[in-house]
């Protein structure tokens, strides 16, 4: 297949695009977001209150989640040398151009463990002096020291830095190739973006797996699950897949993807990998749980008996939301796609996966907001600590829709910024063709 | 070929009118026409899949996965049964401290049943849609039929078709266009 054959004339309604910039408005509302989640930051390391602090981290993995998501969606479409979703591909390419932005915005979580004088306020075993249930501190706990050959501070910053490296090279790489393939047109781009992405997989699990160890596993550091790695990337691509319909199905309604470029039979493919990654996540969720439950073993457990039982017996909130996630982010979507036209109906795919993108993020909340306070050991609770409420005081889900709308703000400006620069699908990929006449 | 006469319908009734195609854009429009000509019991063949031809021909889509979800929950209920039958009900045995019954520790059990009895589903109901098992096909009486897995294509109306009209069906699918049309003997 020549790069001549393969070229396809767009319709100049279609690549001029219609509608309003909102790219400079998306930066205010990022900016203002972040202040006010900046804030929180500042205000938890002052009150010593991890809560206000944690939904920066919150509302960063929220949208890195889904960076990571498109990230492997577009390499594992390379790699398979996939016809129908080249079109799709170039609107997660502009995805991707938010990575180095959320790179920078991880800088002040390790900031404000450094430098604010509380380092145990995100991840507790950065303070040596952080007291824990039964009168120990992190620097005197067996446990501890045994994983403190991974688990300091500067082994933490310089992965972080590998991770984001890795992110953000294969990300700024492909988007570059896929670009530059626009302009000359040449194959080799196509071929050495498959080679890229052979081993970009590869390395995007292997940081990806890491990143959810260190960055959310850790914050329960005694805790520790093989699967968690997995999880998260179940939790990213799915996530992902139902960002990439819904800013598809965005576009084809604005008119950029209109005039059948974004057709029946993308929205069905789009619903099957949604379904598909759904039964994923369903299957690395309850296997972790599974594993935990069936195996019985206290340093396993207690991360999910934190999660579920209330201190004086019965299900606590955190329990509620995890049945809540079986049957709202797993059932429902679940049985709606299992239906044929869920995936076809446009309105019906958004509303599904607009859905799951709620959900994903109850799905991260459950995850990472859960946190062991110290408390005096008494005959109430000899437990020694009191798991933290889903809802700590009504300001802690201020910083986190503040967190969440500062970065998809920061987000949604690199994306509309990264659109203008190009054409609104790669009319010179070699499988164009099959792209546009894509059908089921 | 000429209209059957008195003689040999009266030895071999015609059970369908065979049309050949040269090509896969023939045998679509073909279909298209015979679709908005208000025929339904047609049936095309083709040497390999042609996109699209199912929706000119105006089929619906296919009853299978209705077979698939009704195995699968048949299969999810089973599974359970079999579970709480043996664990709680029949020999009610204290295992590792786990519940009589649970669906979560014996998931494996009912997750396996499920996917079991769903792709029996969905076997079953591919046989029952298609009419399988059929040992035997007018369309193999044609003296030409193997070529549709070479470079042929053939439309096939149905004599049960309620539009089919002997002679007017005949000379439709020579009107679409067909290399050759037949009579097609029971």
């Amino acid at each position: 297949m020549s790069a001549d054959s393969a070229s396809v004339t767009v319709p100049e309604a279609v690549a001029s695009g219609k509608g309003k910039d909102f790219s400079t408005i998306a930066l205010i509302v990022g900016f203002i977001g972040l202040s006010l989640a900046g804030v929180g930051l500042l205000l938890g390391a002052s009150q010593h209150n991890s809560r206000y602090a944690m939904s920066w981290l919150l509302g960063l993995s929220f949208w890195l989640s889904l960076g990571i998501g498109m990230l492997f969606l577009i390499m594992i479409w390379y790699v398979f040398d996939a016809g129908w979703p080249v079109i799709i591909r170039r609107q997660l390419e502009h995805g991707l151009a938010a990575m180095k932005w959320l790179a920078l915005l991880f800088i002040p979580l390790i900031l404000v463990s450094l430098f604010s004088g509380y380092p145990g306020l995100i991840w507790k075993w950065m303070d040596p002096s952080y007291s824990l249930p039964g009168g120990e501190t992190v620097a005197s706990d067996v446990l501890y020291q045994a994983k403190s050959g991974y688990l300091n501070v500067g082994f933490f910053i310089a992965r972080v830095v590998v991770y984001f490296g890795v992110l953000v090279f294969l990300a700024e790489r492909l988007r570059k190739v896929s670009f530059t393939m626009e302009q000359d047109g040449d194959v080799k781009w196509a071929r050495q973006a498959r080679i890229l992405s052979a081993f970009g997989i590869i390395a995007t699990a292997l940081a990806a797996t890491f990143a959810a160890f260190d960055w959310f596993m850790s914050l329960s550091y005694h805790w520790f699950s093989t699967m968690y790695g997995v999880w998260f990337f179940a939790a990213s691509i799915r996530g992902a897949t139902a960002a990439a319909v819904i800013i598809c199905i965005l576009m084809m309604q604005n008119g950029r993807l209109g005039g059948g470029l974004f057709n029946r039979g993308h929205r069905y493919l789009l619903g099957c990998m949604l379904l598909a990654f759904t039964v994923f996540w369903a299957y690395i969720v309850f296997s972790q749980y599974f594993l935990i439950y069936n195996a019985n073993i206290p340093e396993e457990t207690y991360w999910f008996n934190d999660r579920l039982f209330a201190l004086e017996g019965g299900l606590s909130a955190w329990g509620w939301m995890l049945l809540g996630l079986v049957f709202f982010h797993f059932l429902f979507p679940f049985l709606n796609l299992l239906w044929y036209k869920t995936k076809v109906i446009t309105s019906r795919l958004m509303f599904i996966s607009a859905w799951i993108i709620v959900f994903h993020l109850v799905d991260l909340y459950y995850n990472i907001i859960p946190r062991q306070k110290t408390v005096e050991i008494t005959d109430a609770n000899p437990m020694g600590y009191v798991v933290s409420p889903v809802i700590y005081n009504g300001l802690d889900i201020v910083f986190d829709l503040a967190a969440l709308v500062g970065v998809g703000g920061i987000c949604v400006w690199a994306f509309l910024r990264s659109m203008k620069t190009v054409e609104v699908i790669p009319i010179r990929d070699p499988r164009i063709e099959s792209a546009v006449n894509c059908h089921e | 070929m000429n209209a059957p006469t008195e003689t040999t319908s009266e030895k071999k009734r015609v059970w369908g009118i065979i049309a050949s195609f040269e090509n896969a854009q023939d045998i679509y429009h073909a279909c298209e026409n015979i679709h908005q000509a208000g025929y339904e019991k047609f049936d095309s063949y083709t040497p390999f899949p042609v996109h699209g031809l199912e929706k000119a021909s105006g089929l619906k889509r296919s009853k299978v996965p209705i077979f698939t979800f009704i195995g699968g929950i048949t299969g999810f209920i089973l599974g359970n049964l079999i579970v709480w039958y043996m664990g709680d009900f029949d020999y009610p045995l204290i295992v590792g401290g786990k519940p009589l019954y649970s669906p979560i520790f014996p998931f494996p059990v009912t997750y396996e049943m499920t996917i079991l009895l769903a792709a029996f589903g969905t076997l079953g109901g591919m046989f029952l849609m298609n009419l399988l098992p059929q040992y035997y096909h007018p369309v193999f009486n044609h003296p030409d039929f193997k070529n549709a897995t070479d470079d042929r294509f053939f439309v096939v109306i149905q004599r049960k078709d309620p539009k089919f009209e002997m002679n007017e069906t005949f000379g439709f699918l020579e009107k679409l266009g067909a290399t050759s049309v037949d009579y097609l003997p029971e």
